[in-house]
């Protein structure tokens, strides 16, 4: 099997799928998990393949090929898997999707693009396929709650998209090659190219993985759009940003081309730069993800926050931060993914995704919960889930160069993070259980299979980091880095080391002795969820029972209600539409007045022309 | 072997810090001109505790007691107790204060498991406090990491090795009262007792608890509180053997207990405030003396 035939079956695969939804909306829906569980098993197969070519089409003198690389296996793997987890929800979905069989061919499409852009071997496939992901998405996204915000996201992705396009023709105007290889060799003798370069096309990357001042497509795509394209946003399409700054910063080596260039803290202030963007995303993605209301953009903003740990980790480009980059690739694609897909369970049953409206779902949704509960402690950094690998790697990174006021953004957001995964937990999970939902039950047994592979997933790579990492570091050594040491299940940095195997059975042992000490213990009475202390207040309306409006209220308070990059976004917006009405008035306006001061003006210029005043 | 250490490492702790937060109550109580519980008192309530019946709010409500006992345990025996080092080379920083945190989320969620608001209010309030300790703390931790190129707190001990002058706490003097302040915000201790605050929130997250859930999380407490005080004994005060180790925990503990005996409360968005405006700034001043001029860890004496 090669990549080329690999896109052109998933391209007639996505109409198939397309023709057959028009006949049967569950059939076409089962055959998105059929054919993506197959683009899965194929891309699996070329785990060991690089340096592979394949060539697409040829037109003139230019040609489209793909190339296996390991990097390129790596997020094609992630986002594969993620489209295939998420494929289970499909059946579930069509009858409420306006469009059933539109959505099953974009998916199959959006998920083929993604392959296109990863094993993409020169900038003009990758631009291309990039662009398939963008617009097959974007027709997505209106399929759920609003039709406003696809126009955000595009005006967004747009940025992005003419950013990368003008960096891609800049170089083929000076290097006069497309290939990325021939790219990275003939920058290595202009660094002056490669800076102008580098901020033109890591735009994309900023764009698409929602770094501020371009998160602002995040919560709202991702809080709109249909309940099971969210996780795929959330933990597969943003990943693609990571790969464009991974090929423009690693991939084309940054640090040796700018080697002669100013250096902050041990890295390029280019490459530092960057990393500021992306400190201040995780501040403001924890700050708006801690005041939501709505789950969805809670997990969104978390999303923002995220983008900022994965952009610092690959901006670090060493031996452990960038493993730790590279490692929340697959960590957030997880844990993000199964906190939308248990909101999306919650929805499927209930009908909201608004925090305040639900509680003590934990009752009836046991599983739904674990896979929640096992997504956040890894979102989270705790271990022993495998969250808390990428977080302690890029943590030891900063540490390593010194970068302290990245560092200070890292930590308030890991423990921000705290905050805002347990308020889901909190509201919609615990608490009391809403009398209108008293006879929600658990998801039927295709929706379980996605959380609980997530969930197995989450946990394995949280004991064996070394499974994950040991692939981290031959994609580490191709890109001429040195790799991530490993020791059995020791991971070692410079500045420390830590054992998962030993964290999780120490911590086992711990949790045995407390439950021998628990059960050896008087045993204790059940009682009733409203049997509780209450001041002596009678109680008799669960609703009015639960704390779940306004959770951190007193945080909040602590940093205003503006947003900020909105309202300049607006400012903008209300300034381009301004310009325009200018634009319309003067030559397009319906009164004759204008046409005829133009009329006049050109006979004056006309008549003035070359004259000797 | 390990695991036995371990598990001695558990004991003292326990036996340690009881017996101390015995004595604490006793000098709150001399502090404020009252006669005070009996040193051994703690052990009794907690005994006590164990021996009663007790209520359950369902499964997430036990399960959470387990877990946040069961996490703040294995904690314990990540952190170096003067020089006994249960697993060797793994007693990093980040580990201990993310395994802390298991403990932390276990007590939040069987807490919130119980229906009650008032305990969700004190989970809501105690995440908030934590923000605000936590940060000032590991951004001077940070700075020492990079001075010292480990974050292994045994390693940072030894560097503190050979007479008090070189304790952190006078080669970080701004570090130390930073370390200082976060540690009573951990400790819950006044003015920073928001989340627990018994006349607003009725106990906070405790509100529900009785018989052996209620010992299990004032086992949970002890613990935390060795950790804790231990992470600043180590980072500060230089460790040392096992009399001088217990002299200087003991200090620190009862000086806490002091300070906290003559103070009132904070509200919870002032906790914040506070710690973000002082210790803070503090705090990022000593990790960019240490950072960028290396007073303290190249340049002393």
């Amino acid at each position: 099997m090669t990549i080329n035939s690999l896109i052109a079956q998933g391209m007639i695969s996505s109409l198939l799928v397309y023709l057959l939804t028009k006949l049967n909306k569950k059939l076409g829906a089962f055959l998105t998990v059929l054919f993506s569980g197959y683009l899965l098993f194929v891309i699996f197969g070329f785990q060991n393949s690089a340096g592979e070519v394949f060539s697409l089409i040829h037109f003139g003198e230019f040609e489209l090929t793909f190339m296996t690389s390991h990097y390129a296996w790596y997020f094609a793997i992630v986002l594969t898997l993620t489209y295939f987890l998420v494929s289970f929800f499909n059946p579930y979905w069509m009858k409420k999707m306006v469009n059933p069989a539109a959505y099953n061919m974009l998916f199959m499409v959006s998920m083929v693009g993604t392959v296109g852009v990863f094993y993409a071997k020169d900038f003009l496939t990758l631009f291309i396929f990039y662009e398939i992901v963008v617009w097959s998405s974007l027709f997505i996204i209106p399929m759920g709650k609003s039709r406003k915000t696809p126009v955000i996201y595009y005006t967004i992705s747009s940025i992005g998209s003419f950013a990368m396009l003008y960096a891609i023709f800049y170089l083929y105007h000076s290097v006069g090659s497309f290939d990325i290889q021939a790219v990275s060799e003939a920058m290595s003798q202009a660094p002056n190219t490669y800076r102008f370069v580098f901020f033109t096309m890591i735009v994309a990357g900023l764009t698409k993985l929602g770094i501020f001042p371009f998160h602002t497509w995040l919560p709202a795509a991702h809080g709109s759009a249909p309940h099971t394209f969210s996780p795929v946003l959330s933990g597969g399409l943003v990943k693609v940003g990571g790969f464009i700054a991974l090929i423009t910063a690693t991939v084309i080596p940054s640090f040796k081309i700018l080697a002669g260039d100013l250096q902050l803290m041990g890295v390029p202030f280019e490459n530092y730069l960057i990393m500021l963007l992306g400190a201040v995303s995780i501040v403001v993605g924890t700050l708006m993800a801690i005041k939501q209301e709505d789950a969805k953009k809670l997990i969104a903003y978390s999303t923002v926050s995220n983008s900022g740990y994965i952009i610092i980790g690959l901006m670090l480009n060493d031996q452990v931060g960038f493993a730790g980059g590279m490692m929340h690739v697959f960590n957030h694609a997880m844990a993000s993914g199964a906190m939308f897909l248990s909101f999306a369970a919650i929805a499927y049953r209930t009908g909201t995704t608004k925090m305040s409206e639900l509680g003590g779902l934990i009752k009836r949704m046991p599983l739904t919960f674990a896979a929640y509960l096992i997504a956040i402690i890894s979102l989270a950094g705790i271990p022993p889930m495998s969250g808390f690998a990428s977080k302690w790697l890029i943590f030891q990174g900063l540490a390593s160069n010194g970068m302290m006021f990245i560092a200070l953004a890292a930590f308030f957001g890991s423990i921000g993070s705290f905050l805002y995964v347990f308020r889901p937990l909190s509201a919609a999970f615990l608490g009391q259980l809403s009398p209108k939902h008293k006879d929600v039950k658990e998801v039927p047994w295709m929706m379980q299979i996605p959380l609980i592979i997530m969930s197995f997933l989450t946990i394995f790579y949280g004991i064996f980091p070394g499974r994950i990492l040991a692939y981290i570091s031959k994609i580490q050594e191709s890109v001429g880095l040195k790799g991530v040491e490993i020791e059995g299940t020791k991971i070692i940095a410079a500045t420390g080391m830590w054992d998962s195997l030993v964290i999780t059975l120490v911590f086992g042992g711990g949790f045995m002795l407390a439950a021998i000490l628990f059960f050896i213990s008087p045993k204790a009475k059940p009682v009733d969820q409203m049997n509780t202390y209450t001041s002596g207040e009678f109680i008799y309306d669960p609703d009015h029972y639960h704390y779940a409006k306004n959770y951190y209220a007193t945080f909040e308070n602590n940093y205003g209600n503006k947003k900020r990059v909105e309202l300049f976004f607006d400012a903008v917006a209300l300034r381009v539409k301004e310009f325009g009405e200018m634009v319309k008035t003067m030559f397009f306006a319906k009164s004759v007045s204008f046409s005829i001061f133009w009329i006049m003006l050109f006979f004056t210029l006309v008549y003035f022309w070359g004259d000797k005043v | 072997m390990s695991y036995l250490i371990g598990l001695m490492l558990i004991v003292i702790a326990f036996l340690w810090q009881v017996t101390l937060e015995g004595f604490q109550r006793k000098v709150t109580a001399k502090v404020q001109r009252r006669v005070g519980p009996r040193w051994y008192q703690t052990f009794m309530d907690i005994f006590k505790a164990f021996s009663k019946s007790s209520i359950s709010h369902g499964f997430i409500y036990d399960f959470g007691a387990m877990m946040t006992l069961g996490g703040t345990m294995a904690t314990v025996v990540f952190l170096p107790f003067s020089g006994i080092v249960a697993f060797n080379g793994l007693d990093n920083f980040f580990v201990i204060i993310y395994l802390l945190a298991v403990g932390s989320l276990g007590m939040a969620m069987s807490a919130v498991g119980s229906g009650n608001p008032w305990a969700s209010i004190g989970v809501m309030r105690a995440l908030t406090q934590m923000v605000g300790y936590e940060v000032p703390f590991m951004i001077v931790v940070f700075g020492m990491i990079f001075g010292y190129g480990t974050s292994s707190i045994s390693a940072l001990v030894e560097v503190q090795a050979g007479g008090f002058l070189n304790w952190h706490l006078l080669r970080m003097p701004l570090g130390a009262i930073v370390g200082f302040i976060s540690l009573m915000g951990m400790l819950a201790k006044k003015p920073y007792d928001t989340p627990i605050a018994p006349a607003e929130i009725a106990s906070g997250p405790l509100v529900e608890y009785g018989g052996k859930h209620l010992g299990m999380l004032m086992l949970q407490h002890e613990f935390a509180v060795f950790i804790e005080v231990g992470l600043f004994v180590n980072l500060f005060l230089g460790g040392g053997g096992i009399v001088a180790y217990l002299i200087k925990y003991a200090a620190v503990y009862l000086f806490a207990t002091i300070i906290s005996a003559v103070l009132g409360r904070f509200k919870i968005e002032q906790v914040v405030y506070h710690f973000y405006k002082v210790p803070l700034a503090l705090s990022l001043i000593q990790a960019a003396v240490v950072i960028f001029t290396g007073l303290g860890v190249e340049i002393w004496l």
